[in-house]
């Protein structure tokens, strides 16, 4: 397998104006600006192969959409290197920009007053596809997004969910080989988030693409993503697998014990009591490695109407990793 | 190539219908003041008999051509791509194996133009029959060397005005520079009067800036005024300056892109 993403101690520095409120501070800030280094991205390494899903995580400000738009020429780097496809991005060639897409959940790339269809036409002409070519995959996606109706509306009058879905059309018409999504899914419906996850499954397995996506939906990244990297503070945090992290983050199993009519008994004494969800009556946390005998003793102990074992929540385990 | 060209073309065609009122008012911006121009200098002219040799009939002809020079090389790239640049929506285009200015931009502007030209037809005839110019000087040849002219023009004009709105890579403050820009040209180019009226050193400037060939030169072309060795030079100054825009419009854009990457579009 060949690294379709390799970086190395990518940096990114912004110089951001900095001044108090107020017409004092205004006027000298007219005169002597100062400014203040964000360090966005600090020297995050990571290699992405070929194929591969990799769900890039990290909250507010984390550096996901600074590094994004590094790894999709947008941004030069203050330090690092990086190579997408054996290109270095920010050189913004033209076989470089053919062979991939960036799709920012909210921002357009159709044009606001035309149909959809209009503006594919146009990325036809643009990514010189033969028509051939661009039936086809317009075909496969509007299989896959049923753009059918809603490229032929005008884009300012489609629902966030259908824009979206437009979008992803328009980002993917050239079939890129590396797709950078961010946070595509968000504001739709849990049906439409379903089916664009879908689709992604879907076309990583078909064309063998790349794609490295955020998203605040954990759903998205569970479906979609056995690797997770993760930021925070523009730093590396962790970088490996979903089951991994679990592991080492939360080596606790969470047990939902509903007990019979009428008994009302202490379960402190099993395990550490957690908020109960999901309707259960009690929910205990349980060291991973005593689930087996914990369990056993619960039943033989006490009047269960039911019990589950389950993970926990990866929610939890990705806030708790970012706290650490 | 050709078919990003007719792709465009077919996408903001479309789009510069859904703008009517937007265009109405651009039209009206554009229209007044050569038409008060128009108005004032044939009316000074009139009852004067001339004004330093210029007949009544030379300032209508002057403004009436005025008008359609006016729109043939006129650009609007400032308000097409600096808030793109200003907002940081500019990065969707640079996602795209294309150049956005020499395409997109190009594009829009040409469809902006195909538009207020229809627009203005109606209330160029309406002047037509009301001054009733006499056009005998204008001939076929000369309108057809004026082709290449306006060409020129209008390249130079829309590299010097993406190179100005490139400046919205730096400072918001665009717009002043955009305006300083226009007022050179108003002054230089023969749209506030006819060059041959300013003073002579201010000719003499004129004559080697590239304003006039914006407006002046293609029209006293049309006109049947210029004798054979100032057209050679005013083609030969064109080239120049279309090289000299070309230049600073491909510095200023590789900066900006530069720096946009570097500030975080």
């Amino acid at each position: 397998m060949i690294d379709a993403i390799v970086i190395e101690n990518l940096s990114k520095t912004y110089q951001v104006p900095e001044r108090e409120g107020g017409f004092k501070a205004a006027v000298r800030g007219f005169f002597r600006r100062r400014y203040k280094d964000v360090h966005a991205v600090q020297r995050v390494n990571f290699r992405i192969e070929s194929g591969e899903i990799v769900g890039f995580l990290g909250p507010n400000g984390a550096g996901k959409t600074t590094t994004l738009k590094m790894l999709s020429g947008l941004l030069h780097p203050t330090g690092g290197r990086a190579r997408v496809l054996d290109f270095t991005p920010w050189d913004r060639k033209r076989e470089f920009l053919q062979a991939i897409t960036l799709v920012m959940g909210q921002r357009n790339r159709l044009s606001w007053d035309i149909p959809a269809a209009d503006s594919f036409l146009l990325n036809q002409a643009i990514y010189r596809l033969p028509d051939a070519a661009y039936k086809a995959t317009l075909k496969e996606l509007d299989e896959l997004l049923e753009l059918g109706p809603i490229m032929r509306k005008p884009v300012r009058n489609l629902s966030l969910g259908e824009r979206m879905k437009c979008e992803l059309a328009a980002g993917l018409l050239h079939r890129p080989r590396v797709l950078f999504l961010d946070e595509p899914t968000i504001g739709l419906d849990i049906t439409a988030q379903a089916r664009i996850r879908t689709f992604l499954q879907e076309y990583n397995r078909r064309t063998g693409a790349t794609i490295l996506l955020t998203s605040h939906y954990m759903a998205d990244v569970t479906a979609l993503c056995e690797r997770i990297i993760m930021i925070h503070e523009g730093k590396l945090k962790y970088d490996g697998g979903i089951n991994e992290l679990t592991h080492r983050i939360a080596p606790f199993k969470l047990i939902c014990v509903t007990l019979q009519d009428g008994a009302d008994c202490d379960l402190s004494p099993y395990g550490t009591l957690a908020p109960g969800e999901n309707g259960c009556k009690t929910l205990l946390q349980v060291p991973a490695g005593e689930v087996a005998a914990v369990t056993a003793r619960i039943l033989a102990d006490l009047p269960v109407h039911d019990l589950t074992i389950e993970d926990p929540p990866i929610e939890h385990v990705i806030e708790r990793a970012f706290n650490e | 190539m050709l078919r990003i060209y007719q792709r465009l073309w077919q996408v903001n065609w479309a789009e510069q219908w859904q703008y009517r009122a937007n265009l109405l008012m651009y039209l009206l911006y554009w229209l007044v003041s050569p038409i008060v121009y128009l108005a004032v200098w044939t009316t000074v002219a009139n009852s004067q008999g001339s004004v330093k040799g210029f007949t009544a009939n030379d300032f209508a002809t002057y403004y009436m051509i005025l008008l359609i020079v006016d729109q043939l090389n006129s650009e609007i790239t400032i308000h097409l791509l600096a808030y793109k640049i200003q907002d940081g929506t500019l990065s969707g285009e640079l996602l795209k194996p294309i150049h956005p200015i020499l395409t997109n931009t190009l594009v829009n502007n040409l469809a902006f133009k195909a538009l207020t030209l229809m627009a203005m037809l109606p209330v160029w005839e309406i002047l037509f029959l009301l001054f009733r110019p006499d056009f005998s000087s204008v001939t076929p040849q000369s309108v057809l060397l004026a082709v290449p002219a306006i060409v020129l023009g209008f390249g130079i004009n829309f590299l010097f005005g993406a190179a100005i709105t490139c400046v919205a890579f730096w400072t918001t403050r665009v717009y002043a520079l955009s305006e300083f820009y226009y007022a050179l040209l108003i002054l230089f180019a023969g749209q506030f009067v006819p060059l041959d009226l300013m003073p002579p050193a201010i000719q003499t400037i004129a004559q080697y800036l590239p304003f006039q060939l914006l407006r002046y030169f293609p029209i006293q072309l049309i006109l049947g005024k210029l004798p054979p060795e100032v057209i050679a030079l005013d083609f030969a100054l064109g080239v120049f300056w279309l090289a000299v825009a070309v230049v600073i419009f491909r510095f200023v854009w590789r900066r900006g892109v530069k720096r946009f990457s570097a500030v975080g579009a």
